[in-house]
C-alpha cells in the first residue's frame, strides 16, 4: 500500500498570541495535525520573506504565519507590516510558479484555541490536496549547516 | 540636445560644487564628478548608467557640498526612492532632468521617460517629454499563464544565473551595507547556480516597493534573465493592493514600513 502523503508545514507563531493559542489548543485537548512544525517568533512582523523562502527551500510543503489580530499586536502595530508583506510574497511565489496557497497568513489570538486547531487542520488538508512541493525546491546537497531539521521532527 | 546639457552643466558649475554625470574617456564611459574648470565637452548621456548611489556617497562624504546631477527619468525616480530612505538630501541636490528620446523610451518600455522635476526643490528639465513606451509584451504574456508554465519559464531562466551579483550592484536603489544576498543564512555561499527560491525571490521581494523600472538589472545581466518581467508584475501588484508607485512622489514613504492608517491595504485580514 502506498504511504499517504504527509506534508511538512512550518508555522511561524507569534509569541504573544498564536503560540499561546497553540498552547491553549494543546491544553484543551483539541486535535491539531502533527504535520505542523511550530517556530516561535516574537512577532509576526519579524517573519521576513527570507525566513519563509528558507522554510520552503528546506523542504516545507507549506508555510503558515500566525499572529495577533490587527489592533491586538503586542507591539501596537507591527503586524500592519506583516499584512502587507505576506500578500506581496504570495504574488511573487505565484509569478514564479509556486502555488501561492502554500503560504498563508492568519490571526489567532491566545484565546482562540479552536481557531488554531481549525486553521492548521484546514491548511494541512489544503497542502495534501496540492501535493508535495516541487522537488527542485528541496535541498539537494547535504552540506547545509543551518538547515531546518524538518525531516526529523515530522517523520 | 547633448550640447544644451553640456552648456547647462558648464553654467551651473559656476554655482554648484560639482555635477555628477557620465564622462567619456579613452578607458570607456563612466560616472564622473565634474568640477569648476573641467571640460564639460566630455559629458555624455550614452550608455545609460545609474548615478544615484554615487551621488548618495558623495553627499554623505561631503556634508556641505551642493551637488548637481544629470538624471534621466529613471535616475530621478531612483533618487526619489533614495531620498525617502535618507540616502539623498534633496535640499543639497540640483537635478538636471533629461527627457529621453522616443526611441529609448520604446526600447526601455518606459512608462515615464522624463523626470518629475516638480518633486525636487531645485530642478530643471531639458528637452521635451517623450511619449511613454509600450509595456513589455513578455509581462502580459506571462501574467496570463498558468502556474506550471510560469514554473517552467522561470526555472529555465534562473538556471542561467551565474551569481555575479550584477543585478544588485547596478541597481540604483540597492544601497544597504549588509545585503541579505550575501548572508550565508539565506544564500548559501559556493553554490552555482544559486539556489531557487532564495537568491532571486529575496531580490524580488526587496524590490517590491523600490523598483523604479529602470531596467538596468536586465541589461546588466550577462545571462539575459528577463528580471524586469517579474519586477514589473510585482510593481503592478503594489500599485493595485497598496496604491503605491515607487519613484513617483518624494513625500510618499515606503508603505511596507508604515502602519495601516498611513498605507492601507485591501485584505480580508484587515478590519
Amino acid at each position: 500500500m502506498k504511504k499517504p502523503f504527509e506534508p511538512k508545514v512550518v508555522a511561524f507563531l507569534c509569541n504573544w498570541c498564536s503560540y499561546a493559542g497553540a498552547d491553549n489548543a494543546g491544553i484543551s485537548r483539541l486535535q491539531s495535525p502533527a504535520n505542523i512544525l511550530p517556530i516561535r517568533v516574537m512577532c509576526s512582523g519579524r517573519v521576513s520573506a527570507e525566513m519563509i523562502l528558507r522554510a520552503f527551500r528546506a523542504g516545507a510543503d507549506g508555510v503558515m504565519v500566525l499572529g495577533c489580530h490587527i489592533g491586538d499586536c503586542h507591539y501596537i502595530n507591527a503586524n500592519h507590516r506583516t499584512v502587507k508583506r505576506i500578500p506581496l510574497l504570495q504574488k511573487i511565489l505565484g509569478y514564479t510558479g509556486i502555488n501561492p496557497e502554500r503560504l498563508i497568513l492568519d490571526w489567532v489570538s491566545s484565546a482562540e484555541a479552536p481557531k488554531f486547531a481549525r486553521v492548521t487542520a484546514d491548511f494541512v488538508d489544503k497542502i495534501i490536496s496540492l501535493g508535495p512541493i516541487k522537488d527542485e525546491l528541496k535541498v539537494t546537497h547535504p552540506a547545509t549547516p543551518v538547515s531546518l531539521p524538518v525531516e526529523e521532527v515530522v517523520s | 540636445m547633448i550640447e544644451e546639457i553640456r552648456s547647462k552643466a558648464a553654467g551651473l558649475l559656476e554655482d554648484l560644487d560639482g555635477i555628477v554625470a557620465l564622462k567619456e574617456t579613452e578607458m570607456g564611459t563612466g560616472p564622473h564628478l565634474f568640477q569648476k574648470g573641467d571640460d564639460t565637452s566630455l559629458l555624455v548621456m550614452e550608455p545609460r548608467y545609474p548615478v544615484s548611489e554615487i551621488t548618495s556617497k558623495l553627499q554623505k562624504q561631503f556634508q556641505e557640498a551642493r551637488i548637481g546631477i544629470v538624471a534621466r527619468g529613471c535616475d530621478a525616480r531612483a533618487l526619489v526612492e533614495m531620498a525617502k530612505r535618507n540616502q539623498i538630501d534633496p535640499e543639497r541636490l540640483f537635478l538636471i532632468g533629461i527627457c529621453c528620446p522616443q526611441e529609448l523610451a520604446d526600447t526601455c518600455h518606459c512608462a515615464e521617460p522624463f523626470p518629475r522635476t516638480q518633486e525636487w526643490p531645485q530642478a530643471e528639465m531639458i528637452g521635451e517629454p517623450a511619449e511613454p513606451g509600450d509595456p513589455n509584451p513578455l509581462v502580459i504574456q506571462y501574467r496570463d499563464k498558468g502556474l506550471e508554465e510560469r514554473w517552467e519559464f522561470w526555472q529555465s531562466q534562473f538556471t542561467k544565473c551565474i551569481k555575479c551579483y550584477g543585478c544588485r550592484d547596478i541597481c540604483p536603489v540597492c544601497f544597504c551595507d549588509a545585503c541579505s544576498l550575501e548572508n550565508p543564512l539565506w544564500v548559501e555561499p559556493g553554490l552555482l547556480v544559486p539556489d531557487f527560491p532564495m537568491y532571486h525571490l529575496i531580490k524580488a521581494m526587496h524590490m517590491t516597493t523600490r523598483c523604479v523600472a529602470c531596467r538596468h538589472c536586465e541589461s546588466a545581466c550577462p545571462s539575459g534573465i528577463p528580471l524586469t518581467v517579474l519586477y514589473d508584475l510585482v510593481r503592478t501588484d503594489v500599485e493595485d493592493l497598496i496604491g503605491y508607485i515607487a519613484g513617483a512622489e518624494i513625500t510618499a514613504l515606503p508603505p511596507l514600513s508604515l502602519t495601516l492608517s498611513d498605507a492601507p491595504i485591501e485584505s480580508d485580514l484587515v478590519y
